[in-house]
Order: C-alpha cells, then structure tokens, then sequence
C-alpha cells in the first residue's frame, strides 16, 4: 500500500510525459476511468481517415489510405498470366504486405517484420473470403485454339501494400487501401500480337482489343474491419501503436458492406474476451463500415468528376 | 530519337536548362525522429532517420564517432513493370552504399559517438533522378531529426543529349545511353561531395554539364532551406514561441 501511495506522490511531481513513459499502463488507466483517451478520442471512436485515390501515376490502381498516422500506400499492377487448369477461366489475385524499415523504429533491414507474413495472409483470406471480386471477371481468351502462345489467358492481380507508417490497426488500414485501390483499378485493354502473345493496347495501334476497352472491376459486398482493444471492462476502438503494445487483447472483426460477418480473428492476449464483448466489438465494426463505406464511395464520386 | 526538338524543347516540354517541379514535406512519417518527402516531377521518394540511437551490433560501435548506415529500397510499383525483387540487388546496395558516403560527408559524427543513425530511403516512383531525389530526402529528414550536420547535401543529375547540356533527366533521357553527370554539393562550403558518371563525355564539355547540375544544386538547396525555415516557424507556433 505504502509503495503505491509513494508511486502516486511521484506521478503528482513528474511531468506528464515522464509518468506517461514509466508507468503507461497506469496512464491508460487513468484516462479510461474518464471514458476516454490520452489523445482526446472516446473509447468507441476509431481516428480520423483519409483516403486519396490514384496516388501512384505507374500503377493500374492504387490508393494512400490514412488512419490516424497509420499510412498505407497500395498499388495494383495488372500482368497477364495462364490461368491453372483448375480454373482456366479464371485471373488470380496476389497480395503482398512489405513493411520497409522506414515505418516504425522496430522494423530493421535484413530480416522482415513480424507482421509483415501475417497481415499478408489475413488480407488475402479476408479478400478471397469476402468474394468481393468475380475472378472470371479477369479471364480474358478462354480455351481458344487458334491463339498459339496462350490456349487460355487471364489477367493476375498483383497488389502490393506498402506501410509508410505504423502507428497501430495495420490491418484495418491494409484493408481500407487494399479495397479502395480495387476500386481504383481500371483493367487495361490488350490485344494478341502477331506471335500471339497479349500486349497493352496503346490508342495509335490498329490491334484490335481482346477486352474491349479500360473498364473498372464491379466489386460486390466489400470488407471492411475493426480492431478493438479489450481491457478489463472497456473497449477501445482502433488503438493507436502505444495502445497496442500496452493492452494485449485485440479483437478484428470483418464485415462486409451488406452486414455480413466475414471475419473474426483474436490472436490470444490475457483478458477473455467474453460473447457480449465480442457483440459490442460487432456493433462498433457496423457503425465503421457505413462511415468507410461512405468516405470510399465519396472519393470515387470525386474521382468520377475528375476523369 | 531527337531527345531536343529544333525550338529547344524536351521531351516532356522542358526547357534544357530547366529543373522537373520540385516539392517537399517534412514530417510523414510519426514514427521517427526525422522524416521527408521529396518529389522531382514523378520520381517520388520518401526518407526517415532513425538516431541517434543505440548501437543494435555492438561490434559495430565506434568510440569516437557515430555509425551512419543507409538502406535504400524501391517499391516494386515504383518503376513501369512490377519489379520482383526490389532490395538486395547489386544496383540497390551500391546506392545504399553512395547514400550513406555522401551523408557521412557532412554529419557532424564526431558529436555523437557510440552511436548509430539509420537512413532509410524508400522510392515510391521512379521516373529518373532517384538517388538525386534520395539524397534530397535523406538532407531534410536529417535536418527534421535535428542530426547535427556542417551543410546541407543537395544533388541534382545532369546529362548531354544530341549536342546540349541538359539539367534533371527523366528516365527517358536517363536510358537513352548519353552522359549521365549525378553531383552532391555542399552549397554553403561550396563543395562537391558526390560526383558520378556513367559514358563517354570530353573533358571540355564535362565543365558545362558540372556547371548546370551545381546550378541545379543550388535552386534545390533555396528550395530546401525554405520548407525548412517554414516547418520552423510552424513549430515556433505550435509551440507558443
């Protein structure tokens, strides 16, 4: 008793900033008690979010999605690829989740993050789950004979997803630009050449398109997601790096922009997370996926005007 | 290919003697203790610098100055073709490697002993010009991190092409297999700290195409000084100065 009373005497001299280093839990705590946040959020309040489409001019699609300072960049490059012979009529899409050196003072050069393999796998399940994407869409000449070089061709989606800067929900923002970049995305017109291989269509060439013309890629239900922070009886909604790294029970939860529960993923921490909490996690994700629903669809409005 | 048409106009209709727009920002990424974001026309480059800090190898540490190390990476959108293997390759580790040289030229390493700084320099766009850009970035997250420094590093590429001088080049004019000058300058000092090229280039002709790239040098250290001077009065008002 007599150490903790010692210890509050101490914090009441530090400044803030030192107790908020030596004892961060307490800290946390502290600002919990109020109902809200070292930085001014409420508990159920995710941070302000951007998103800027077209970011990278040498991509097919791209988008720069901001969370707070969590900075992710996505771009997408088309390349034209022969399907497997389970799917013949069908394009693939890879997903690639790089964490350089440059986002966070933890990441350094020669072996890759922690994360970086996990998120990778997560987006492509949660993708690839949400069936957001038509994969036939991408079948460009299917078992035709006549072609040489391709009996069948299809385009593959490659997406790299690049974290400028981490600072806590990587996968929520991994997300948010991996879909908003899909929805960027125009799929370029090609034509076969006299080899009878498949090149880009530029607009002097009198080759004539195997696919029409640029067009967009019609998304279904897109996917959405929430990481929360369970501690004790509270919930804190997108919690910053700190926060992370202080309070150990995160819940991710995916829906799609219908309300279907895609995914759920609890990666262990000590508090249990208890069937109610799990439900108030959901409710929270709802209220976020009509706001980023509402922020992408914005954006592509604007883009539309542009163009 | 006529890389300068008869009425003296580039490719993407610059003058020879003209630089790509420029422009800058400091402070993108929260993270680390300095940060840039540095764009010659499409070629787009951001930088952070992490240190001083702690020596992570303490094999490496040295006792009278500070260890600098440098790790420049290409995004592997940056470029027109996905690239597959974008770190690790001989061209990434020589740019690395003249990154880290040229910034050495001008840390004040003596101040910091027994420490290290990490530079890490990621290109988000290549259209020519990228270790030019690279050290751009690297100059003003340096000078973010409040790394003490003699001078800032400015660097600018320049080239010759069907007989003229041309400053900044595209990647066009950059694999169009003409002379390619890249120059470092210590625009204060009045030094040149990194000095590259790639072909043949007489002697004579060397001097003119030295002389724009140090002029481009130059307006890009103007450039630089301001962003900087602007982020100080931003933080002086932040800060209640």
């Amino acid at each position: 008793m007599g150490l903790s009373n010692a210890s509050e005497d101490l914090s009441s001299e530090m400044e803030v900033d030192a107790f908020r280093r030596l004892f961060p839990l307490r800290y946390f705590e502290r600002h919990l008690a109020e109902s809200i946040r070292p930085d001014g959020r409420p508990l159920g309040k995710a941070r302000e979010t951007s998103i800027f489409l077209g970011a990278v001019a040498s991509a097919n699609g791209s988008a720069l999605v901001k969370i707070g300072s969590t900075t992710m960049l996505t771009a997408i490059k088309m390349e034209v690829m022969t399907p497997s012979l389970e799917s013949p009529d069908e394009g693939c899409l890879a997903i690639d989740f790089h964490m350089p050196p440059i986002c966070s003072p933890i990441v350094r050069p020669g072996r890759p993050a922690e994360a970086s393999p996990v998120v990778s796998k997560q987006l492509s399940d949660t993708i690839s789950s949400s069936r957001m994407i038509d994969l036939k869409e991408l079948s460009l000449v299917g078992g035709k004979a006549a072609w040489m070089a391709y009996l069948n061709a299809a385009f593959s989606i490659m997406q790299d997803i690049y974290c400028l800067d981490a600072d806590g929900a990587l996968f929520d923002a991994a997300l948010i630009s991996a879909v908003a970049a899909l929805s960027h995305l125009q799929i370029p017109a090609v034509a076969m050449n006299d080899d009878g291989k498949i090149v880009l269509v530029s607009g002097e060439d009198g080759q004539k398109p195997v696919n029409k013309e640029k067009r967009k890629l019609t998304l279904r239900s897109i996917p959405f997601s929430l990481t929360c922070i369970l501690h004790k009886n509270y919930i804190l909604a997108d919690p910053t790096a700190e926060e992370e790294s202080i309070m150990e029970t995160h819940v991710t939860i995916v829906l799609d922009t219908s309300g279907q529960l895609i995914s759920l993923y609890k990666p262990g921490g000590p508090a249990l997370a208890y069937t109610s909490a799990i439900q108030d996690c959901v409710g929270l994700t709802g209220q976020r996926v009509k706001e980023l629903k509402s922020y992408l669809d914005k954006e592509n409005s604007a883009m539309e005007v542009v163009v | 290919m006529e890389y300068v048409s008869p009425e003296g106009l580039r490719l993407d209709g610059r003058r020879p003697m003209e630089m790509r727009q420029i422009r800058a920002e400091i402070g993108a990424v929260s993270k680390a203790d300095g940060s840039a974001i540095f764009e010659m026309g499409n070629t787009k480059v951001i930088a952070a610098v992490y240190g001083p800090r702690e020596v992570q190898n303490r094999s490496q540490q040295i006792s009278s100055h500070a260890l600098v190390r440098c790790e420049y990476c290409m995004a592997n959108f940056s470029t027109g073709d996905r690239m597959r293997k974008s770190k690790g390759d001989r061209r990434s580790t020589e740019i690395s490697l003249v990154i880290r040289q040229t910034m050495e030229a001008c840390i004040l390493t003596h101040l910091l002993p027994r420490s290290q700084i990490d530079i890490y320099v990621q290109v988000l766009q290549a259209d020519g010009g990228t270790r030019s850009a690279c050290i751009n970035a690297a100059t003003l997250a340096l000078a973010d991190a409040g790394i003490p420094m003699r001078d800032l590093v400015t660097s600018c590429s320049a080239g010759y092409l069907n007989s003229t001088p041309l400053l900044d080049l595209n990647y066009v004019e950059d694999s169009a297999g003409g002379p390619d000058v890249t120059l470092g300058i210590l625009p204060k000092l009045d030094k040149v700290t990194l000095l590259q090229m790639d072909s043949k280039l007489p002697i004579d002709i060397l001097e003119n195409v030295m002389q724009l790239a140090i002029e481009g040098c130059k307006a890009i250290a103007n450039y630089i000084r301001e962003i900087l001077l602007a982020n100080t009065k931003q933080l002086e008002y932040r800060r209640g100065v």
